[in-house]
């Protein structure tokens, strides 16, 4: 079996190998490239002890091949309708799965077999794009801090093989249940980007509750690392949390919601308007899931992918094992 | 005795349409079946049950020894040829032969490779790129390469020109006699027992009666999803006959004989009666039918409680051949 898919899909997989190459050395050349600016910068800012701004002094992380690298997104999805949409569906279309399922292999087997490599090519695909992507990301990660941002946790570390498990399995179970490819190639992407949005910004702040930290308004607050900002505003006397104001050194925003007994107009320096909000006791507070979550979460959100992989791939046996050829 | 096939009641429907209803059947071993019947009369839907690529709604079939299932001792006794002859039209006939080769325990690779060189078909193009008849030999030979011990064809010869299509039924009855003979595939899990052991039958569905005639010794009709003869070709011819006689009431004969079919002009009628003994009357004329006559008789014929009408609707309605 695993030679019949072979000759199947071997021009499948060299046309995705070539893509593969491809991006790969233009990630390599460029990424070496910003590695060895970084590191000057580095070597410069520590000279000059002006490392504080390194971010405002070097760009990094711009540019079309940020474009390219942030466009990966799309990677999982395009294996789950081009490779999961017709691997059983086109078989029904072309009446194929009536030779294969004629010959002595069991439909359980031929299921087994077929979903087992492609699921394995979308992991092995899909973890070397992830896997260039984040490094070439690294010397912007040291930079920016950016990784736990949606987007671009989406395209690094681990989680990328999660989804292209899930989108291979996705389309493999599409097109399976409605028997045609075309259909089931639609069917794939809108399951596939809804999935993905929803556990993007509704499931995934809850993995781990968020840690809210409380400060002087007097005083800047910037947590540790690449954490992912979440609320902040202003925790009123009363104790109840507002986000309609924020404040921090030089910076009001909501003016209209300053406490009236603090004057706040452009004629009064903001340093005197903050220090009336704490002696009437405003706090701030930020409310972000820190930095060294970001690994916890890439293992938890591939979890609940690979999960969902695995009931789909649990449907389509269901299915095949049953329904007509 | 035990056929090859057995079904009873064996019924399939699909959603609103019954593709086949209460099919019971048995076909001998070591046979070439004919399996005919009008478009849409459940042929292909029979030959899909019996390969195990559909289920039944209800009845049952036995096919050598036990229901048509998914394991690897059933699947590799059965050479299933689909009518829309599905191959991969990327993949040469080298690379379906390595297809085969990897996936059936007894695979006679070099008979495909010796048939499509001796038919000039080449065995490196992709089979996208050949012509239907050719592509239609390139399955027929693939299906007879995984040696089994029953082949189900569906329309094997649609595609065939005159020429192929009697060297077609040439191989099979050849390959029929030469199972029938000897030695290999006696030692059939399901055929151990059987003393003669593991000769081929063949099943196969066609719309071509004069092949049917020159290769099937046995024959099953199907119309509008049901079974209206099934038998040896020998008996049946040996029990219909044609009787014409002037324009009259055909009532004595209904009394001792089965009319299939009347035909009536104002001047004379011919019948076609299944026999219960012999015609007595003067006044017929009795005629041996050929095999031609007694399936159109049979496919034209109001199947029972039915009238043309419904019977049309119910034809019509199945429309393909599932």
């Amino acid at each position: 079996m695993t030679w019949v898919l072979w000759r199947q899909y071997r021009v499948t997989a060299a046309i995705a190998g070539a893509i593969l190459a491809a991006f790969a050395v233009l990630l390599l050349v460029t990424g070496l490239q910003d590695a060895a600016r970084w590191h000057a910068a580095l070597v410069t800012c520590a000279k000059d002890g002006t490392c504080g701004n390194l971010s405002q002094t070097v760009s990094l992380g711009s540019g079309p091949l940020n474009t390219l690298a942030v466009l990966t997104l799309a990677v999982p999805l395009v294996f789950g309708m081009f490779w999961g949409g017709p691997a059983v569906a086109r078989e029904r279309e072309t009446g194929t799965m009536q030779f294969a399922w004629t010959q002595s292999v069991t439909r359980r087997h031929w299921l087994s077999v077929k979903a087992a490599w492609l699921l394995l090519a979308a992991a092995v695909f899909g973890g070397a794009v992830a896997g260039i992507v984040t490094w070439w990301y690294a010397p912007v990660n040291a930079l920016h801090h950016g990784q736990f941002a949606p987007g671009y946790f989406d395209i690094q570390g681990i989680v990328p093989i999660g989804y292209a498990v899930f989108a291979v399995a996705l389309g493999i179970a599409a097109g399976t249940l409605i028997g045609r490819s075309l259909p089931a190639l639609a069917v794939t992407a809108g399951v596939f980007l809804a999935v993905r949005l929803v556990i993007t910004y509704v499931v995934r702040v809850h993995y781990l509750p968020a840690v809210t930290t409380i400060y002087s308004v007097t005083r800047n607050f910037t947590p540790k690392g690449a954490y992912w900002p979440l609320t902040q505003g202003v925790v009123l006397p009363g104790g109840q949390f507002s986000t309609s104001l924020i404040v921090a050194p030089g910076v009001i925003q909501g003016f209209g919601t300053v406490p009236a007994s603090c004057p706040a107009s452009s004629a009064v320096p903001i340093g005197s308007t903050l220090a009336c909000m704490a002696r009437l006791g405003y706090r701030s507070f930020a409310t972000y899931q820190p930095g060294y979550r970001f690994w916890p979460f890439q293992f938890m959100e591939t979890g609940i992918f690979v999960a969902l992989a695995a009931a789909l791939i649990g449907v389509t046996f269901l299915v095949v094992l049953r329904r007509d050829a | 005795m035990t056929g090859v096939i057995e079904t009873s009641g064996l019924t399939k429907r699909y959603r609103r349409v019954t593709a086949l209803s209460d099919c019971t059947i048995s076909v001998p071993q070591g046979r070439i079946s004919g399996l005919v019947g009008e478009n849409g009369a459940g042929k292909t839907t029979l030959l899909r049950l019996l390969a195990g690529l559909a289920a039944p709604t209800e009845g049952r079939a036995t096919v050598l020894g036990g229901a048509p299932r998914q394991d690897l001792a059933y699947l590799a006794e059965i050479g299933f040829l689909a009518q829309e002859i599905p191959l991969y039209r990327r993949l040469t006939a080298q690379e379906h032969i390595g297809f085969g080769a990897h996936l059936n325990p007894r695979w006679d690779g070099e008979s495909v490779r010796a048939r499509l060189a001796g038919l000039k078909i080449p065995l490196d193009r992709p089979v996208g790129a050949l012509s239907g008849g050719q592509r239609a030999q390139v399955a027929l030979a693939l299906t007879l390469a995984k040696r089994p011990a029953l082949l189900l064809l569906d329309e094997p010869l649609a595609a065939l020109d005159p020429l192929a299509r009697r060297d077609f039924l040439a191989a099979l009855a050849e390959a029929v006699a030469a199972k029938g003979d000897s030695e290999e595939g006696v030692e059939r899990a399901w055929g151990g027992g059987r003393g003669a052991g593991g000769g081929l039958t063949v099943l196969l569905s066609s719309h071509l009666i004069a092949d049917i005639e020159r290769v099937c010794d046995h024959l099953i009709l199907l119309a509008g999803s049901r079974v209206q003869l099934c038998g040896d070709i020998d008996t049946l011819l040996a029990q219909h006959r044609v009787l014409t006689g002037p324009h009259k009431d055909t009532t004595a004969i209904a009394r001792t004989h089965a009319i299939v079919r009347e035909d009536s002009t104002a001047r004379q009628t011919t019948l076609l009666v299944k026999l219960n003994g012999p015609v007595t009357d003067p006044a017929w004329a009795v005629e041996e039918a050929n095999l031609e006559e007694i399936v159109l008789g049979y496919m034209s014929q109001d199947s029972p409680g039915h009238s043309a009408g419904p019977q049309t609707a119910r034809l019509s309605a199945v429309g393909g051949e599932r």
